[in-house]
């Protein structure tokens, strides 16, 4: 009886799948051509004759290649996607908020600008335990990002993910606050934006990137 | 355009249609739908292996590695709650087209 495992090993050769997918493919492929074979030989058929019958009854190697290529690489598309950016990118988020939240129960309290605010003038709020915790979290992003193999952008994604939410409320939740709520002092909009926009958006990306960036290029795809 | 898609759509309810009674395996799903349709539906390797992976990420279908008795391993499908669901409304479509066909070149009565 010939080697089904081997036969069928040969001709998906190259097959472009994670290792343990060829392992289960090949396995799955040889006990339906064994099960073709061992049909043949029952209906009389001889050996020589119902091994080439089933390889025959096996259709386009070519085309089963090119098939189960596109059928399961999908899947593995997915698993990376997660493992290089959505984990990463969760892990992240979790932290900054977590420690934000600590950080706002039980202290330091916040460096508040200026002391003694004049009117209308927007008061920017920064919480500096927490800005120096940010490299941190971002290092550990990029470094989850970068072993799973994740191209730049996704590493770069999974770092910044924590001030998304700060980002959308910025340019979204607050200019459609400015329209639909008259009784928010328009006036006072602009300069407020922009001192919400640094103190909560750009130094937390910054102190991210900070400590992300440089473990992307020591931990990159160049070493993975 | 429209061939491929009506053969996978038939292949999808052939296989929907050989598992809703019980498990089988890859080579046992081929067999059971050339034989109940008198041959008229052959599944290659080709055709049926790249289905039944699509199937099963889609959740419609769930392969599981089994020992038989006499000890080889087989990887065995069974419908899923899914492709439980997927099959009325799939198999009422089906019908319907094949009414619709039969109405317009009377493909019932060839």
């Amino acid at each position: 009886m010939p080697d089904w495992r081997e036969v069928v090993r040969q001709h998906l050769d190259g097959i472009q799948l994670a290792e343990n997918d060829v392992a289960e493919v090949v396995e799955e492929l040889a006990e339906h051509l064994e099960d073709t074979y061992r049909c043949n030989l029952r209906q009389g058929v001889a050996e020589q004759a119902a091994a080439q019958m089933a390889l025959q009854q096996s259709g386009n190697w070519r085309e089963l290649q090119r098939k189960i290529e596109s059928s399961r690489k999908e899947e593995l598309l997915m698993n990376k996607r997660v493992s290089q950016f959505w984990f990463p990118a969760f892990v992240t988020i979790f932290l900054a908020m977590l420690l934000l939240m600590a950080i706002e129960t039980i202290g330091p309290k916040p460096w508040i600008s200026p002391a003694r605010p004049l009117r209308m003038t927007p008061v920017a709020v920064v919480y500096f335990a927490w800005i120096v915790t940010l490299p941190f979290i971002g290092a550990l992003g990029a470094w989850l990002s970068s072993r799973a193999g994740g191209r730049p952008r996704a590493v770069f994604g999974s770092i910044v993910f924590p001030v998304l939410p700060y980002l959308g409320f910025f340019v979204m939740g607050l200019p459609i606050a400015i329209i639909l709520d008259d009784k928010v002092a328009h006036n006072i909009m602009l300069p407020a934006f922009f001192v919400g926009f640094s103190a909560w958006v750009l130094l937390p990306a910054i102190a991210l990137l900070a400590g992300g960036l440089p473990v992307h290029f020591l931990f990159g795809r160049s070493r993975v | 355009m429209i061939g491929s898609e009506i053969k996978r759509g038939t292949a999808e309810l052939a296989i929907l249609s050989v598992l809703e009674s019980e498990a089988l395996h890859g080579y046992e799903i081929a067999r059971r739908i050339e034989q109940e349709t008198r041959g008229a539906l052959r599944f290659t390797l080709a055709a049926l292996y790249p289905m039944l992976y699509r199937m099963e990420k889609q959740k419609l279908v769930q392969g599981d590695w089994e020992t038989s008795p006499n000890g080889r391993r087989r990887r065995c499908y069974r419908l899923t709650v899914a492709g439980r669901k997927k099959l009325t409304p799939l198999r009422r479509e089906w019908a319907k087209l094949f009414a619709a066909l039969n109405r317009l070149a009377g493909v019932l009565n060839a």
